[in-house]
């Protein structure tokens, strides 16, 4: 027999996530060590941990199933850092709008190879590179996050975060390829505002000429060829695509187990980033700043998420449909507002737990562990392509809402490109972002 | 008579200006020159919200602009010290770790008088310009800061105006600045602004009085306007030749200056010379 979740088991995940946007705000010192993040996750996670291991009937087996997305989710994440931490963009490019918008554009496509945080990672500092010269750089960076760092990661799981969390649980590789329509509309009219505004700017920029604002931490030579060092990185990327590629089409047939079958896939992922760092010369590493801060920072606070969201997608699935949100467009607005002040990978299996219970208050029979079948639903899978979407391109509206945002200001100040304020950023955002996401909501859900 | 000037150090050309005059008094009192650069640890290093991921960033952010400041910081230093040096003028300075205004507005305390740029940014790693320091400054301080513009002339000028509306910080600009020794040589006069000429001229000849029992002679100005009480005070300096403005500095409060306005920030925004600020 089995009981429905208590509501009170939703609240450590709830109140996990304040804590992450708000204690670096409040005890930025105390959430600078790992350590301290560690006994937050532990803390919170405790009461979580006792009624899945004490109470729940299956919740040990549920701890171990998100044990193993959670090892997965992270070796993926590490792998993408690694690799995209070994390539290095060199040449003497100027910043024209052509060559940003080129840059842009370029980033919207890599962004759901290499993930947003890879292509992040790789562009950005070009980009500031190429625009030494440039007086206002600001513009560039806000639609560098819009784009880049967020709008590019709809098109395949290794793109964003929150994608490979329902590849994980069972969407398919290729299913979030139909995704391209609003992919292709938000970026695109991204890039048309960003070229009109950087040639407004650059014209301003040559009648009123001002000293430059970026201050470059790798200067190029002067006319220093375009070149791509650590190119071998390429190649492990691919590796990893075909690692995911082939784990989520042909790994039930292959492995049948699903433990076999994920520790495998976390083997070829690890294969992946451990190749790639032995066959990186250290002085691309060291050109990208690499260091493992970021991802162990990563790997520890989703210790704690993956732990607490185990009851709260419990309880969503279960009761889903009381909550009042049923249609698509409400799940793209719910799923994005949270998206953005929250990290959007926990929102995602939030609302897709939800399109679950909903979907089977209307008479499906979906489990929450195989979204799969959420992504082959009739109508669950327009909720599905709705909270991708919510949750992908919303993780731009504020610096919080996915991981490289802040990288990305943060490099950018290290730079000296003044960044807008968390609420001037998000004013910008609100400006651009919201209405262009009203224009998908209508055309799309 | 001024014994010990603070410069606060920074790199816009206000305070480049600001450190030219301060030299120039220097000499002309014997006094001598203490310059303050200011890293603004505490601003860069703010909590933010910075996402999953993002406090190891903000940590190698926030390493770079505190290395860069330090940078800076000695850079200024050392300027200012060669500059006092081929003054002649004896000078030590000092690097501080905190908050600009309250590291300023406690270092002046050991300190006849403060001079500093108008447009100077103590904030300059996180900010694009610094209105925060200075409007606290001009509010809290208690002694007199000598405020420079952008400007050209390599020295105050001969002439002075002293903008006089008998309120106490008023009477106190004139105190200490009679006892500075900065008017000493000078052509000094006192105007006063008011729709009744009478009264106005009934203050500046107070005002004429009390810098007289100082020994420092004055002639005194009624000004009757239909211009503002800023325009008015710019049009009788630029009619004077004035290099110098003296004043009380935000004489009322701070809820009239926000329904009224305020005559001393308008100065501050406006002037093309310097200005003694006595708050």
């Amino acid at each position: 027999m089995t009981y429905p979740t208590p509501i009170w088991a939703v609240a450590p995940f709830a109140f996990y996530l304040l804590l992450i946007a708000t204690l670096p705000l409040f005890l930025g010192a105390f959430w600078e060590h790992n350590r301290n993040k560690l006994i937050v996750a532990a803390v919170v996670s405790a009461p979580v941990l006792i009624y899945l291991v004490g109470v729940r009937a299956g919740g040990g087996q549920m701890l171990l199933r998100t044990g193993f997305d959670y090892v997965a989710f992270i070796a993926l994440l590490g792998a993408l850092f690694t690799i995209s931490g070994g390539i290095y963009l060199r040449g003497s490019l100027v910043g024209t709008t052509l060559v940003n918008t080129a840059f842009l554009g370029v980033g919207a496509i890599l962004g759901s190879l290499i993930g947003t945080t890879g292509a992040s990672v790789l562009l950005i500092r070009p980009l500031l590179r190429a625009n030494q010269q440039r007086a206002y750089t600001t513009h560039m960076v806000v639609f560098f996050i819009f784009i880049v760092s967020n709008g590019a990661g709809l098109l395949t799981p290794l793109g964003d975060p929150p994608l490979f969390l329902g590849f994980l649980r069972g969407v398919p590789f290729t299913w979030t390829l139909r995704l391209a329509a609003p992919w292709a509309l938000v970026n695109g009219v991204l890039l048309v505002l960003f070229a009109i505004l950087d040639r407004i700017i650059a014209t301003r920029e040559r009648r009123r000429p001002r000293k430059a604002g970026v201050v470059s931490l790798h200067p190029s030579a002067p006319q220093e060829p375009f070149r791509l060092d650590g190119a071998i990185n390429l190649f492990w990327l691919l590796g990893i695509v075909v690692v995911v590629f082939v784990m989520g089409r042909y790994g039930t047939r292959l492995f049948g187990d699903s433990y076999l079958r994920s520790l495998v896939q976390i083997l070829g992922l690890l294969g992946c980033g451990a190749l790639s760092l032995v066959s990186t010369r250290r002085e691309v590493h060291e050109a990208n700043r690499f260091n493992w801060g970021p991802i162990v920072e990563v790997a520890v606070v989703f210790i704690g998420v993956f732990v607490t969201m185990i009851p709260a997608l419990s309880f969503l699935g279960e009761r889903g449909a009381s909550l009042g949100i049923t249609k698509p467009w409400q799940f793209f607005w719910a799923s994005g507002a949270l998206s953005s002040v929250l990290d959007n990978a926990p929102t995602y299996l939030t609302f897709a737990s939800l399109a679950v219970g909903v979907t089977n208050s209307g008479g499906g029979m979906l489990s929450l562990d195989n979204l799969g079948g959420l992504a082959a639903h009739p109508s669950g899978q327009h909720l599905l392509a709705a909270v991708s979407c919510g949750a992908v391109f919303m993780g731009a509206i504020t610096y919080i809402g996915n991981g490289p945002n802040f990288m990305v200001k943060a490099i950018a100040e290290q730079h000296h490109v003044r960044m807008p304020s968390f609420f001037g950023y998000t004013l910008w955002s609100f400006a651009i972002l919201v209405p262009l996401f009203g224009v998908v909501s209508h055309i799309f859900f | 008579m001024i014994k010990d000037i603070l410069v606060c150090l920074e790199g816009s050309p206000s305070t480049e200006a600001a450190t030219r005059i301060a030299i120039g008094i220097a000499k002309a009192c014997g006094a001598q020159m203490a310059g303050l650069a200011i890293i603004d640890e505490p601003d860069i290093r703010a909590g933010t919200p910075t996402g999953i991921g993002g406090s190891t960033y903000k940590h190698e952010r926030d390493e770079t602009l505190v290395a860069d400041a330090k940078k800076l910081a000695d850079d200024w230093v050392a300027l200012f010290e060669g500059r006092c040096r081929a003054a002649g003028v004896p000078a030590r300075s000092l690097e501080i770790v905190g908050r600009p205004a309250e590291s300023i507005l406690t270092e002046m305390e050991a300190h006849h008088l403060m001079v500093i740029g108008r447009d100077a940014n103590f904030r300059f790693e996180t900010e694009e310009h610094d209105n925060r320091t200075l409007n606290a400054i001009l509010h809290k301080a208690m002694r007199p800061v000598l405020l420079v513009p952008e400007m050209t002339e390599p020295e105050l000028g001969h002439t002075v105006l002293v903008a006089y509306d008998g309120s106490n910080a008023a009477k106190r600009a004139i105190t200490s600045f009679a006892a500075s020794g900065i008017a000493q040589g000078r052509a000094i006069h006192v105007a006063t602004v008011d729709d009744n000429g009478v009264v106005a001229r009934e203050l500046s000849e107070r005002a004429v009085a009390m810098l007289r029992t100082a020994n420092v002679a004055a002639t005194a100005h009624n000004i009757v306007s239909v211009l503002s009480n800023i325009d008015a005070l710019f049009k009788l300096a630029r009619d004077l030749g004035a290099g110098l403005m003296v004043m009380g500095a935000f004489t009322r409060g701070r809820l009239r200056e926000l329904f009224s306005g305020s005559v001393t920030r308008g100065l501050v925004e406006q002037t093309e010379i310097p200005l003694y600020l006595q708050h």
